[in-house]
Formats: C-alpha cells, structure tokens, sequence
C-alpha cells in the first residue's frame, strides 16, 4: 500500500469542483453516438476513445499529482493501488478495487463495479463489438506513461456486454528511465 | 442530490472533443467539425430537457420555456443563471452569460499558450478560433433543449471580450421560427 | 389491475405500448389508447376545460368505458402517457404516483445514447422497470 504521504480519494473529491454527473454521462454517450455515425467501424470508435483517453490522461495526470500528494510511486505494483484508490474517486467518484497479480508484479486487474460513464446505456445489437468505455483505457495508458510505465490495458469484463463487472488488465510493458517527458500531438 | 463527478472529467472530455473533431478528424474543414460538436450538443441538450423538466408543468408559451432555460436549466448546468435576457419580440432572444465556465478555461489551456511565443495578433487569432470551435456545444445544447420543448429554433454565439479574457461575454440569439 | 399502458411521441406515434392482460383484448385495448389520444389533445387544446389541471402534466380521468378507466399524462416534450386500468375504484394519488414513476423510466430510457428520438423504446430495461411498476400499482402510494 501506498505510504502516509498521498491523500485518500475520499478526501480529494470532497474539496473538488463537482458537478452533476449526468452532464458528463450523457455527453459521453452523444459523443460515443456520433463516433459511430462519423466512423462506421466499431473497431475504429474503440480506437478513437482510446485515443481521446490517451490524450486525457498526459493532461489529467499533472492535476492528479498535484492534488493527491503522490510523488512517485516506487513500483507498479503501488501505482495501480495509487490509480484504483486515489484516481478513479477523484474524477469519477467511483472506487475501483485492483487483483489477479501476476507471479513477477507487472500485470495486473483494475476492477469497477459501476462507473458514471455507463448509466442510462444499453448497447443495441449492431454494437457489440464496441468498448463503450474504451476512454478509460486510454486515459490509464496516458497518464502511466506520463510517469515513464509503458502499460498495455485491455478489457476483460464489461458489464454492458453481459459481464458483472468492469475489469481492465493493465500490463507494464516497460519503465523507461526518467526523461524529459515531450510527446508529439498524437 | 444524484451522482457527482470532479468538473476537470467534464472539462477534459470536451476540449478532447473538440480537439478530436478540429484538429483530427477536419484539420482544414472547421465547418464540419462544427457540425458534428454541435450535434453531440443537440442530443445532450434534447436528453437534458427531459430530464430537467420532469417535476414542473407544462410551459405554456415560448417565454416561459426560453425563462426556463435561463434559470433553471442553466443553473444545473452551471451553478448560476443568464446574467441577461433580451428579446426584439419578434421571435429572436438573446441570453448572455457574463462568465461562461466552458470558455474560461481556454485562456490558460497550455496548447494555446504554446502559440504565444510568436506573434502575439496569431496567438490572439488562434485563441479567439478555438473559443469559436468551443460554442459550438453549448449551442447545440441550447437548440436541441429547445426544440425538444417545443421550439424548433437556431442558435448562434457571439464572444465578446477574447482574448483578453478576464471576463467572457458570450450571447446566444435565439432564432424562432415558429409565432411567438 | 392495469390493463394497458402506452407511451405516444408528439405527432401520436406509439412509441411504446404494452397490454397486461391474459384475454385476447390487445387489439381492443389499442382502440382505447388510440381514441384518448383525441380526448388528450382536445383538453390541451381547450384549457378551459381542464379547469384545475391547467399545464399540469398529470391529466386525470380522460373518460370511463364500460369496463375500464382511461387517464392520460402529457410531460413537457409533448409525450403522452396513457395508462387503461380494470378497477373502477381508483385513488387518484395512486394513479400520479404511477405516472410519476412511469415517467422517471421513460426518462432514463431516453437518456440511453442509442435510442433514437421519435423512434419506438426496445430497451429491455425499460420494460422490467415498467412492468415492476405495473405489478405495485395500488399497492402503495409510497416511493
């Protein structure tokens, strides 16, 4: 676990500036509608949210160290904790628990029971291929990678495809030594 | 009170939105990217007016639901109402806010300030265009709360005051179409 | 008991309808649904008539038949609700309290960002929820 110095999630998204969730929900929602409207392809939507994410996340993750305390976690295997715990409460409000380690601590499982993304949405039919929530992966994928963890995130359950839950397995590719960190647009 | 989420999700998603739309997906086309921002709008502003008129009774004419959209409606929104309403009672209203959050933060996204090094009237220009870009939700917010009413109507923003942006203006006319 | 309820879209297109009864009376209870809709648009359209219930969304009573009780409810956006009920002896905040419930279904099911506007509500969420409001109907002017 995390050492005394971060603060809890709790606390940070007390003192945050909050809004009604619907906002943001259904914003999402229109936003994922009109992806595939403009793209066609589910394969391709899955791609744009991931991108979206990826540029949230190396913008997210300055707010998100500034206002948790964190520093910079040691391993992985506190910064998923670190994510799980302190991130998703922060900006979603949500809680999401973090499992199924495997033997060397480089890959592991961020589970969510429920995520404000998701309310109000049922997939139709000609969708099914669609990671409605694709924007998450990539946001977890840009922020670690703004602390030099090349990650991989999948998806492996998915409440809107008739899973029980919602389940990212993050896996650390490589940590690149610290470098100035500057990226292309893309 | 419902479910909360932290105001930097809602502000991300919409400058990746609009990010997505001008500088991907249309680079050299803004007017298509403003048509896709403001039809993400439209069905968040249809959705959110019947959401938000739930527990009241009916309008009985355009004003009281243009009033609506001034009070209430943006007060969910935003934590406070229109600073102004004006009306030529010739079916055009005007609504304006005196300080739009969604535009307030442009003046300190670092990506505009990355402009700034050269020339100062460019950076001033590419700021005042990507305010532009930027009205295009909340306008298709406004259009499609408005027709889903009852009002089928077009809307425009005017900003005012970019980019020296210590205060934004921002007004909306309100075109009917319809009698009022 | 509840024998009908129906969801109708503003040029009354039926958006959503759905009867509760074991007897072959679909058709029957269609034709009911279908003539309220006048009844809706005439007390709209005729203030004066509605007398107490002006630009309330909940309309009471559209009209009795012989065997059933008609009530309709009229939201902001111009959606009808109409809702065809067995018992002749119905209370009056059990009915607003269906509607109030009815509509907060309506509401959520229409937020999903995959259903179309104008067009009929498949969600199976929204069935279940209405069905489970159909069954506590009467029981309880609670929640």
């Amino acid at each position: 676990m995390a050492p005394v110095g971060p603060r809890s999630g709790d606390a940070i998204f007390a003192n945050v500036e909050r809004v009604n969730a619907e906002l943001f929900t259904l914003t999402y929602g229109a936003t994922v509608r009109q992806l595939l409207t403009d793209l066609e392809e589910v394969e391709e939507v899955n791609k744009q949210l991931d991108q979206m994410g990826y540029n949230i996340g190396i913008r997210l993750i300055d707010e998100f160290l500034a206002k948790s305390n964190v520093t910079r976690c040691v391993d992985f295997r506190e910064t998923a904790e670190v994510i799980a715990k302190v991130g998703f409460k922060m900006f979603l409000g949500v809680t999401a628990t973090v499992s199924n380690w495997d033997a060397d601590g480089t890959c592991c499982s961020i589970i969510l029971e429920d995520n404000p993304l998701v309310d109000f949405v049922e997939l139709p039919d000609t969708c099914q291929g669609l990671y409605y929530c694709n924007i998450l992966s990539g946001v977890i994928r840009g922020a670690l990678e703004m602390v030099s963890m090349k990650t991989e995130v999948t998806w492996i359950r998915d409440v809107l495809r008739g899973d029980d839950a919602y389940e990212l397995q993050v896996k650390l590719l490589k940590q690149v030594p610290e470098e100035y960190p500057y990226k292309d647009d893309e | 009170m419902g479910r909360e989420v932290s105001e930097s999700c809602v502000d991300s998603l919409l400058t990746e939105i609009v990010s997505t739309y001008n500088n991907r997906f249309y680079a050299n086309k803004p007017e298509l990217a403003a048509r896709r921002i403001e039809a993400i709008g439209y069905q968040v502003g249809h959705q959110l007016s019947e959401r938000y008129t739930m527990e009241r009774p009916r309008f009985s004419d355009h004003l009281e639901a243009i009033k609506f959209i001034c009070k209430d409606f943006w007060s969910e929104l935003f934590k406070k109402q229109i600073d102004n309403l004006k009306t030529n009672h010739r079916g055009t209203f005007v609504l304006q806010d005196n300080r739009f959050r969604w535009l307030s933060r442009i003046s300190t996204d670092p990506s505009v300030e990355n402009t700034e090094s050269q020339d100062p009237s460019a950076a001033a220009e590419s700021k005042a265009s990507l305010a532009t870009m930027h009205v295009y939700f909340p306008c298709g917010i406004i259009r499609g709360a408005l027709s889903n009413l009852g009002i089928p109507c077009a809307v425009s923003a005017d900003i005012s005051n970019l980019p020296a942006c210590k205060e934004l203006l921002l007004s909306y006319s309100v075109l009917s179409f319809y009698d009022i | 008991m509840i024998a009908c309820v129906a969801v109708v879209g503003h040029q009354n297109n039926p958006l959503y309808i759905q009867s509760f009864t074991e007897a072959d009376d679909a058709l029957k209870l269609h034709h009911i649904v279908h003539c309220s809709l006048d009844v809706v648009d005439e007390r709209v359209n005729n203030p004066k008539k509605s007398g107490p219930t002006l630009n309330e969304t909940f309309l009471g009573l559209l009209y009795p038949t012989e065997n059933y009780k008609v009530y309709g409810y009229l939201t902001n956006t111009k959606v009808k609700f109409i809702l065809v009920t067995t018992d002749l002896d119905v209370r009056d905040a059990d009915v607003r309290n269906f509607f109030r419930r009815f509509h907060a279904a309506y509401i959520d099911a229409v937020s999903n960002p995959f259903h179309v506007p104008g067009k009929k509500i498949t969600s199976r969420t929204f069935a279940e929820r209405v069905s489970t409001i159909v069954k506590s109907f009467g029981l309880s002017s609670a929640g």
